[in-house]
């Protein structure tokens, strides 16, 4: 009697992002030193795409909120928890990168900026929708309330985006994508955009298994 | 009228069908009052809000000053926003109230009757913001007599009361619909509401703050008012996706 097994699928995303990992590491390292910040500039190569993947995941739980409400598929529902559970975690890296580079620039590990506040609500926000999801036992019941809250919740996205322009704030507003041009130089351009596109693909790696995770755990509460 | 009514035969439970009224016996307004009226009731009897909350409020404002130290001229500044503080806070409790709770058997009874599910939902906001503006009005003066604060043109608190009890109603409302029956609720819905709750009590403290400077306060009040108006949108289409859970 002869045993096959199946041949273990390439894991190309898994790949991609190692890779581009690796040369965002490398770009990083390859930047001068600010000439005011020195070093403590290359925080940013965490801290931009941190602030990043907290608006793409969050808005991704929205959009597989939605999905989920009209299909009642619980796949949605799966994507939904996976980008949140993601999203929240880099939202807190966010934050903590934000405080480690605000205590030597600005002097305080915290101030009460409209950007870092709103930062810090949409955090809690979120932790809340993973709260009201770890509450509800049943797959359906837990699936369709934590999609009407992840809908609600969303309308914090454009609060934090905008509120360097609806109050005055200490935190810059975006430098990189702007009307009239990015007001950064060519190199830390290149390392932010190689750090935004390696970040991302760890965030896609991470929902991936996030979500199949989640889809084992709903079989394993259906047995 | 309904088409067809609920049965009940102990004897043959096998056999029974139960089928819904595809329409709700009484208008949407009498729905919403009915529900309020029970909401107030119960309220009426238990004395929760009235007995232990607003006590519990106003115990809340007597300790801000052992923490912040007696300096009058700084107890005068954050008396106010100590003030809408405590009315978010407690106002959380004052929507977590048993007697506004249609858990289990209510909930059933509820569905039976065909209710419209955005009529209930109005009806508990009604009563929740009914509760909150008793629990402002009376705190207020317990927070004048504590802090004094200085403000001019105290007529403009009447519809910054109104319009901050009947966001937090909503929030409160909503969120102790979406966590009905989980397992953490009690912990659960301050920590969805008090962030979601910022715009009002940002637009509340700087009311305070721009009627203690003698300014009018009408953009703030247009805040709240949109605010208001789009927690309203959400809770009437949330209504029924929610009453679609099974309990």
């Amino acid at each position: 009697m002869t045993t096959t097994t199946a041949p273990r699928p390439t894991n190309y995303l898994e790949l991609a992002a190692a890779g581009a990992l690796v040369a965002a590491l490398v770009a990083a390292l390859l930047v001068p030193p600010d000439r005011i910040q020195g070093d403590l500039a290359r925080l940013m190569f965490v801290h931009v795409p941190s602030a990043w993947l907290a608006y793409l995941s969050f808005t991704v739980t929205l959009v597989a909120s939605i999905a989920y409400l009209m299909r009642s598929n619980l796949r949605y529902d799966s994507l939904a928890v996976a980008s949140g559970e993601v999203g929240v975690f880099f939202t807190g890296l966010a934050l903590l990168t934000g405080m480690i580079w605000a205590k030597p620039i600005w002097g305080v590990w915290w101030t009460w900026d409209a950007r870092l506040v709103t930062t810090a609500l949409m955090f809690f926000v979120y932790l809340g929708y993973l709260g009201l999801r770890r509450g509800i036992s049943d797959p359906v019941v837990r699936a369709r309330r934590s999609a009407i809250f992840g809908i609600i919740a969303a309308a914090q996205i454009p609060i934090v985006h905008f509120s360097v322009v609806w109050w005055r704030t200490l935190h810059q507003p975006a430098s990189l994508l702007r009307p009239g041009g990015s007001a950064l130089d060519a190199p830390f351009r290149g390392g932010l955009l190689a750090s935004v596109i390696a970040f991302t693909l760890v965030y896609a790696v991470l929902v991936r298994y996030r979500r199949q995770l989640a889809e084992l755990e709903s079989q394993a509460q259906s047995v | 009228m309904s088409e067809t009514t609920p049965v009940s035969q102990a004897s043959n439970r096998s056999a029974v069908t139960i089928t819904y009224p595809s329409r709700p016996v009484a208008s949407f307004s009498d729905q919403v009052k009915a529900i309020a009226r029970k909401d107030l009731t119960a309220e009426f009897r238990t004395r929760e809000v009235l007995a232990v909350t607003i006590p519990f409020g106003a115990v809340a404002l007597l300790l801000v000053p052992l923490a912040v130290g007696t300096d009058t001229p700084l107890l005068q500044r954050i008396g106010t926003g100590m003030f809408w503080v405590v009315v978010a806070v407690f106002g959380v409790m004052v929507g977590m109230r048993r007697s506004g709770s249609d858990e289990g058997a209510p909930a059933d009874a509820l569905l039976l009757l065909g209710s419209d599910p955005a009529a209930v939902m109005t009806g508990h906001t009604l009563a929740t913001t009914g509760l909150l503006l008793v629990f402002e009005l009376l705190l207020l003066p317990v927070s004048i007599a504590l802090y004094q604060p200085r403000i001019r043109g105290w007529w403009w608190l009447v519809p910054l009361l109104v319009l901050v009890a009947i966001g937090l109603g909503q929030l409160a409302t909503l969120a102790g619909a979406v966590t009905a029956s989980a397992s953490v609720s009690t912990a659960l819905v301050p920590l969805l509401v008090i962030p979601l709750a910022v715009p009002l009590l940002l637009a509340a403290s700087q009311s305070m703050e721009r009627l203690r400077q003698g300014s009018s306060i009408i953009g703030w009040l247009a805040v709240l008012l949109s605010t208001n108006l789009l927690l309203a949108i959400t809770s009437v289409l949330a209504a029924r996706p929610l009453r679609e859970s099974p309990q």
